[in-house]
């Protein structure tokens, strides 16, 4: 196994080779030629599921409207749509092989009222608390059909703008009454999933921006209070748990800032504290990201609620004569480090390491690398490639591991690719094939083949 | 002996173009820009330079638009171009065509009653209104009502809106009074785009709402619709309207310039707008006459070989004298318009002094205060990860070699930064100095950070990007999943330092040295042409010819030179600027040396 690791890594630095030597007919320079307009193959509009008023970005009348006694003018508008993914896949985890065939359909209703104010509800009528509706081939055990049918909504919730809905508070725009509202049950994540990770979660949250401060040429601000549907780090439900915030995003001419704090409080379990600072910037043709977090419990720590910090460091770089993209991940955690909040299907908090740490969201199929935070270190090197003018087919190609820093109880090395391909204006086809050795010596892989379908 | 091949385009006599041109305008639901001329001639000259009026005409913005909804599988729809012509989405064109065979309304772009005939009050909409339709005699808004439009019609002289009198003109039934027009909210129907997915694509609302200038009262229209672009000015007192030689009563008068940082790159015939140049001939004729080779001109006509051929419309000298006339009566308004925008970005631009951080034999550390110059919004704002504003620096010795340089376009016409294809491919180093205040698209890849784009699309996380409404709350999380804009320009009132470094190997030729600065600002970077270019541009023009007319756009705000000198131990500079540079029309691809 360790010498088909090696295999790949090497066909990862062949690959990157190749692509860099690649001529310049990948990039092209400026047609000296008139070139016609290309109308013939410019594709239609893909309707949603439903539509009612005025067609989603359709061309036509706009309609009036009419005014609320706030004010303010809506013309409501209401669209269907969301998407279909369903998968047959084999995951084998050494002592155990899961094949399976799941589905997972996401529909969403969105209730435009003005530009600014909508309701959005979801549904989510295939998958249950991580649990997805499909045929079980393996284990035996398991056999049959799986029926994890739910009909009550994922996501809930209403935005808007406050001085949106009440223009008459401010006829000449010079008191910045523009409070962003969010209210009800809605997904949420924060820096990239380290601190937060939730798709279903009950938050009210309040939100300025283009705040001008400190010289940033952007600031946004929110604050944000929790109520409902919130889970530990472990994934479990928290009864009655609730947190509080502060998350807010910083341009500068070079970098930008992401800062976050939260507050959890738990009545079964120990609240905590959670921060998170994350940089984003450019070096020359460098992309990178660097992001710090730090979870303290403030009573004692549990499943809950950890204590320990994490680093996650990302860079990347598009390659010569194309948009190729190369990759290389890595973090450090120190003790153990915990989210305010994961979604049950949300896995840890190290999914945006790469391709191999995170689960693919549907059925069994495992993230092949633990995305854990407990005194652990690991890397990600990967490429992407494109393929034709519009990118529509791709393949990734990824190498990683990780390793304990304390006891050396776990390590583990994989290799991963994905291919996929875009269809028409509305499928993908998608492949995943990985390998991988844990530190009990024991191998693990997964195949698997997707048609994901948009509306 | 054309300028431009339109050999593609249909055969059109001007007769025929015209009749067609009026039949569509007497069946169309709105009013041209044209009829209002009638009485309006100062404001429909004023607006028929603007960018309100090149919103359509623009073969940037039509390759742009086309282009971002073909890499959404058509799911951009019509969200860009609803904005650029309202008109012509509500008539429900097409949304990708030649702007030559579009309704001659929707060809206007933004035209008056865009703006005078929206139905209601709608807020931050990103430009996806309703407008009210009817010929010439249906209401249109006002910021004052009809006293005037009253008193006018009750008028025998002015001999208005008698239907049954055929001396009598046509004119509005009726101008509603509405408020808005006269708030910065009213701009911000259009100047604060949130694409349906939460990607918030300009700003200049919101960020003018949290600015001193707003919490000071002002609005939007004191800075761009006064007699001063950029800076709070005093309207002018004129009739809002001439009739028949009869001017109405004075009252407030709005510039309807509306002068930003675009500018056009369209044969001049066809913008301006101009009732004269459309009666004279149709665009696709119009780009036959090629005015850079002199047609029309005494020079050109008197030296002509007698096998010379012309097209068909422009076959006898009387036409093309008449067509150049109307050639310089464009040029000069042009020219009227781009005197207005140098005066508003030099208004929001300003250069500061040098300041000398080191200078020594060893070599020359210095640094350049950019500050803007409004207290309204930032600079650049808007479509500000497309505007492209930088210094050149360029440092030459006694002989006048350049010595370093940063701010030099590539053989492209880019900035030497991560987008321009010479830099990326490794041909010419980046330009690690360069001080640019465009902002960039970002988006977030696969796994791996996030990287600049020319275009706001992500592929690496999606083969198949779709725009549909978050299933989150994006104004809680400021930007879809996935996209975003680093925003760089310079807050109100605020200022960016430019440091540069010169090593002494840079330095070590024949003093004294000659240190020369200059703000510049263009309308789009050409990566962006090249990045659209496969689906084609309007007009017939190539991309190298739409680049090439964009960077000669570029416009040089602030030039100031700096003489430095030399001691037996060290370098001295002269922190008085020598005199002006005569001030280039255009700037130019510079060597890159440094």
């Amino acid at each position: 196994m360790i010498r088909s690791l090696r295999s790949g890594l090497y066909l990862v630095l062949a690959l990157l080779v190749i692509s860099s030597l690649q001529l310049h007919a990948a990039g092209g320079g400026l047609f000296s030629k008139p070139k016609p307009l290309a109308v013939d193959a410019f594709p239609e509009r893909p309707r949603p599921l439903i539509e009612w008023g005025d067609p989603f970005l359709g061309t036509g009348k706009v309609q009036k409207g009419f005014k609320v006694p706030t004010g303010a003018t809506w013309n409501p508008s209401f669209m269907m749509y969301g998407s279909l993914r369903t998968a047959v896949q084999t995951y084998d985890a050494g002592d155990r092989r899961f094949s399976e065939w799941a589905s997972r359909l996401e529909l969403l209703g969105n209730l435009q009222l003005s530009a600014t104010e909508r309701f959005v509800v979801g549904f989510r009528p295939f998958d249950r608390l991580n649990q997805y509706s499909g045929y079980q081939f393996e284990p035996g055990s398991l056999r049959g059909w799986n029926d994890h049918f739910r009909a009550t909504p994922h996501i809930l919730f209403f935005e808007g703008e406050f001085g949106e809905i009440f223009p008459g508070l401010d006829k000449n725009d010079h008191l910045g009454l523009d409070y962003g509202l969010s209210v009800g049950r809605q997904p949420l994540r924060l820096q990239e999933g380290l601190i937060l990770e939730d798709d279903s979660i009950d938050l009210v949250g309040i939100t300025r921006n283009a705040l001008l401060m400190g010289g940033a040429s952007h600031l946004k601000v929110s604050s944000i209070f929790a109520w409902n549907e919130i889970e530990g780090a472990n994934n479990i439900k928290d009864p009655g748990g609730k947190i509080v915030g502060l998350t807010s995003f910083m341009d500068f001419e070079k970098t930008t800032f992401e800062f976050d704090s939260l507050y959890a409080l738990s009545p079964n379990q120990s609240d905590g504290v959670f921060i998170g600072l994350g940089a984003i910037r450019r070096f020359g043709l460098w992309n990178a990201t660097l992001r710090g977090a730090f979870s303290q419990s403030t009573e004692t720590e549990d499943a809950r609620t950890g204590n320990g910090w994490v680093f996650f460091s990302q860079l990347s770089r598009d390659l010569p004569h194309s948009h190729d993209l190369v990759y290389f991940n890595s973090f450090w955690a120190i003790d153990q480090f915990s989210s305010a909040s994961r979604a049950p299907d949300a896995g840890g908090p190290l999914g945006r390491m790469g391709i191999l740490f995170s689960a693919v969201g549907l059925g069994h199929f495992a993230s092949p690398l633990n995305n854990h935070t407990h005194n652990n270190l690991g890397a990600a090197l990967g490429y992407q490639k494109f393929f034709g003018e519009l990118k529509r087919t791709q393949l990734i190609i990824e190498a990683g591991g990780l390793t304990s820093t304390d006891d050396g109880s776990e390590s583990a090395e994989a290799l991963g690719v994905r291919f996929q391909k875009a269809f028409g204006r509305r499928h993908i086809l998608i492949t995943d094939v990985f390998g991988a050795l844990q530190s009990d010596h024991q191998e693990t892989w997964g195949l698997r083949g997707e048609w994901l379908i948009k509306f | 002996m054309t300028g431009l091949d339109v050999s593609a385009a249909p055969p059109e006599s001007s007769g025929n173009a015209w009749d067609a041109h009026a039949k569509l305008f007497k069946d169309s639901p709105f009013p041209s820009a044209a009829a209002c001329a009638t009485c309006h001639q100062s404001h429909y000259e004023e607006w028929s330079v603007s960018q309100h009026a090149y919103a359509q005409l623009s073969p940037v913005f039509n390759a742009m638009q086309a282009k971002v909804t073909q890499l959404t599988s058509g799911t951009n729809g019509d969200f860009c171009i609803r904005c650029h012509t309202q008109t012509g989405m509500a008539m429900g064109e097409e949304t990708f065509m030649s702007v030559m065979d579009r309704h001659p309304v929707s060809q206007e772009g933004i035209t008056c009653i865009t703006c005078h005939r929206m139905e209601e009050s709608y807020g931050k909409i990103s430009g996806r209104f309703a407008i009210r339709q009817g010929g010439l005699d249906a209401p249109i808004n006002g910021p004052t009502g009809p006293s005037e439009l009253q008193r006018a019609l009750s008028d025998p002289n002015y001999r208005l809106g008698d239907k049954d009198s055929p001396a009598s003109r046509e004119v509005h039934g009726d101008i509603k009074p509405f408020f808005q027009m006269t708030t910065s909210g009213f701009c911000g129907t259009c100047h604060d785009v949130t694409l349906p997915n939460g990607f918030r694509l300009e700003e200049a609302f919101s960020q003018f709402k949290n600015s001193p200038a707003a919490h000071r009262g002002e609005s939007c229209q004191d800075c761009h619709m006064g007699t001063d672009p950029g800076v709070k000015s005093p309207y002018r007192l004129e009739p809002a309207a001439i009739v028949g030689g009869m001017p109405t009563k004075p009252r407030k008068r709005t510039n309807h310039m509306f002068v930003g940082p675009d500018y056009s790159i369209v044969h001049p015939g066809i913008f301006p707008h101009s009732p004269q140049a459309k009666e004279m001939a149709s665009m696709r004729e119009w780009l036959e006459f090629d005015h850079e080779a002199g047609w029309g001109t005494e020079a050109f006509e008197d030296n002509l070989p007698s096998d010379t051929e012309f097209p068909s419309r422009w076959k006898t000298p009387d036409d093309r004298f008449d067509a150049r006339k109307i050639i310089n009566q464009q040029v000069a308004l042009l020219e009227k318009a781009k005197e207005q925008r140098l005066q508003l970005l030099k208004r929001g631009y300003q250069l500061g002094d040098l300041t000398i951080k080191r200078a020594s034999k060893r070599g020359l550390d210095f640094e350049v205060e950019v500050r803007n110059g409004s207290d309204g919004h930032n600079v650049p704002t808007g479509f500000d990860a497309e505007r492209v504003v930088f210094l050149r620096v360029t440092i030459t010795d006694a002989d006048g070699k350049v010595l370093m340089q940063s701010g030099d376009l590539d053989p492209d016409g880019d900035l030497r930064d991560s987008h321009s294809e010479f830099v990326r491919n490794g041909d010419l180093p980046l330009d690690k100095q360069l001080f640019s205040l465009q902002s960039k698209f970002l988006t977030t890849n696969v796994r791996g950070s996030e990287r600049e784009q020319v275009l706001a699309v992500n592929h690496s996380v999606d083969p198949l990007p779709f725009i549909r409404p978050e299933p989150f709350s994006s104004i809680l999380t400021g930007r879809p999943n996935g996209l975003r804009i680093h925003r760089r320009g310079i807050p109100p009132n605020g200022s960016r330092t430019a440091r540069y470094k010169v090593s002494r190997r840079q330095i070590s030729e024949t003093p004294p040295y000659k240190i020369r600065i200059q703000l510049i600002a263009g309308m789009v970077p050409v990566n962006l042409v090249k990045e659209i270019q496969s689906v084609g541009f309007d007009f017939n023009m190539s991309a190298a010819q739409v680049a090439s007319n964009i960077v000669d756009g570029h416009m040089i705000l602030w030039d100031k030179t700096f003489k430095t000198g030399e001691t037996s131990d060290r370098l001295t500079v002269d922190l008085n600027t020598l005199p002006d540079h005569p001030r280039a029309s255009k700037t130019s691809t510079a060597n890159h040396d440094g």
